[in-house]
């Protein structure tokens, strides 16, 4: 059974198709890129998979178990997380209470340790307070723990919000152009980091990205979008070799 | 020395009422129109219960914060799944009906003329204790699982479902909280007093109470604590200001938001990290003024 199955699913936005029969199959460990030009429907797929639209038609199982449809909430507690395009860290909250908020449904107090200093508080607080600090210890960013995310450069607030995601101890991870507006060498840096987390805690990715090359260099498979239809999947050899392809994303070459 | 004792009195209980308003508007972002009616329903209640069936000021104490909860739920389910600008209006409705209400049911709580008769058994340090009480509550929540979630759900609640938060769930959770503090200043008002009138529980009392936490600093509980014990004491000190209270908020109001819009603390807590962080900056400023000169 697949980890994360999509069938055909389709999303309009009143006359514009934005996913038109959309299918993936990832299993534990994969990394899958999908790409397309701007407006291709990429971001939307993100967002009907985790709850935020719902699909107008099509089927999404998680482990073989029906998804489509939930709540966001839900879907993520069930082990798919998420970042965004534009990053969305919480405003009000420091680095490490904003890793924290997405280990909360795990932890085990009640609203009596809400509001008394109970041991098992003490306990659950300390547990998530050490995953946090692993979490970012991994992506080197301890020195920040106590800092305001909007203080932090846009490539620190990505890795931050990476952070945040593992926390949810997902199955599957999905990442919204993680690489937009990070400078080359943060680029392969978090190409090395991302390939270091996948395997060390066995999830599957879903990568949308811009820049060919982060893409081909790490997923095994790649999904090209284009007007919401995917036009190709394959390995990055294939996919780059496909006239459709070219013409569609990579523009004709003379 | 009398007034001092009744204005630390009165401070306090609005205290427990403000903390009730943190947790919703400070902590979750929800503005409530409609606050006050729960404080209503338990100055009512528990003097309601104290006179008719002559139970134990403890007991009525609970039951009508019971009760306050239970009425909080049922409002609530609507309250929690709506847009931000609708909240207030629903609290308002909800809360001028309860006013009207009370005058209206004769027979239980001798309408406009108010309930009366009830003893009076809260005095200062009953009051005082209660605010330190609910304050640390507050504090305790504050820094939990719950008001995290709480901070992330006012900040961006997309993104806060995204990472497994229902927001449904904990936007209840924060407005239970808050009816049941409002409730509870509402029970210490009733036995403080010794009378309960229904005119003083409208939306122009909600409307005093979120205006308070704004002036000290939505985001800080120390901040709105702060905002108010000074908004609720300084007219009690100066009766000449007390016709004016309205026009005194309101240019507070336009000055905050002009020059401090996130309130005179903003984010600032009395704990030892904001504290240290004070005197560093404090330091640091002191050492480049003496290096200047
Ligand atoms: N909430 C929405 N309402 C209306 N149209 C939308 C919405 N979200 C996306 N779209 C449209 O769907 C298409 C695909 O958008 P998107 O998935 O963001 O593209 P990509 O992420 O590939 O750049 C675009 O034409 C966009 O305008
Ligand atoms: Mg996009």
């Amino acid at each position: 059974m697949a980890l994360l199955e999509i069938r055909n699913i389709y999303k309009n936005f009143g006359g514009i198709k934005a996913i038109n029969d959309f299918s993936l199959v990832a299993n534990k460990g994969e990394i899958h890129g999908i790409i397309g030009p701007n407006g291709a429907g990429k971001t939307t797929i993100f967002n009907t998979v985790t709850g935020i639209y719902n699909a107008d038609k099509g089927e999404i199982f998680l482990d073989g178990k029906d998804i489509t449809n939930l709540p966001q909430y839900q879907i993520t507690r069930l082990g798919i997380a998420r970042t965004f395009q534009n990053i969305r860290l919480f405003s009000g909250l420091t680095v490490e209470e904003n890793i924290l908020c997405a280990f909360d449904f795990m932890c085990k107090y009640n609203l009596i340790g809400g509001l008394f200093p109970t041991k098992l508080r003490f306990k659950e607080e300390k547990r998530a307070r050490e995953l946090c600090r692993n979490y970012l210890e991994i992506f080197g960013m301890l020195e920040y723990i106590n800092e305001k995310p909007e203080n932090l450069s846009y490539g620190n607030q990505r890795k931050v919000e990476i952070a945040r995601a593992l926390m949810c101890e997902p199955k599957i991870l999905l990442l919204d152009e993680p690489a937009a507006g990070l400078t080359p060498t943060e680029v392969s840096e978090l190409t090395d980091l991302l390939k270091y987390v996948s395997k060390k805690f066995g999830f599957a990715v879903l990568l949308i990205e811009h820049r060919l090359d982060l893409v081909m260099s790490i997923c095994e498979k790649i999904h090209v979008l284009n007007f919401g239809e995917t036009i190709a999947v394959g390995t990055a050899e294939e996919v780059q070799n496909d006239p459709k392809v070219i013409e569609a994303y990579l523009g004709v070459e003379e | 020395m009398a007034l001092f004792i009744n204005v630390l009195t009165q401070v306090c209980i609005t205290l427990v009422a403000v903390c009730g308003i943190y947790v919703l508007t400070g902590l979750t972002g929800m503005f409530s129109l409609g606050s006050a009616a729960f404080m209503a329903i338990g100055a009512y209640a528990s003097g309601l219960i104290t006179i008719k069936l002559g139970l134990p000021i403890i007991v009525s104490f609970i039951l009508a914060i019971l009760m306050a909860v239970v009425v909080g739920f049922v409002i609530g389910l609507p309250v929690v799944k709506l847009r931000r600008d609708y909240i207030s209006l629903v609290t308002l409705g909800f809360g001028e009906s309860i006013a009207q209400l009370l005058i209206q049911m004769n027979y239980l709580t001798g309408g406009a003329n108010g309930l009366l008769g009830i003893p009076r058994k809260v005095k200062w340090p009953i009051a005082l204790a209660s605010a330190i009480v609910s304050i640390t509550l507050v504090a305790m929540f504050k820094r939990s699982k719950y008001g995290r979630q709480c901070i992330a759900v006012k900040s961006d609640e997309l993104a806060a479902e995204a990472m497994g938060i229902d927001s449904s769930r904990i936007k209840m959770i924060a407005f239970l909280l808050s009816c049941a503090l409002t409730a509870f200043a509402g029970c210490l008002y009733s036995f403080y007093m010794g009378y309960v009138d229904p005119g003083i529980f409208g939306w122009k009392k909600s409307a005093d109470w979120v205006i308070m936490v704004f002036f000290g600093g939505v985001n800080s509980l120390t901040g709105s604590i702060f905002g108010a014990t000074i908004l609720s004491a300084l007219p009690q000190f100066m009766r000449s200001l007390r016709d004016y209270r309205y026009v005194v908020y309101a240019v507070m109001v336009v000055l905050i938001i002009n020059f401090k819009p996130n309130g005179l603390l903003g984010e600032w807590e009395l704990t030892p990290t904001h504290i240290k962080e004070t005197f560093k900056k404090i330091k640091n400023k002191f050492n480049r003024n003496s290096k200047e000169s």
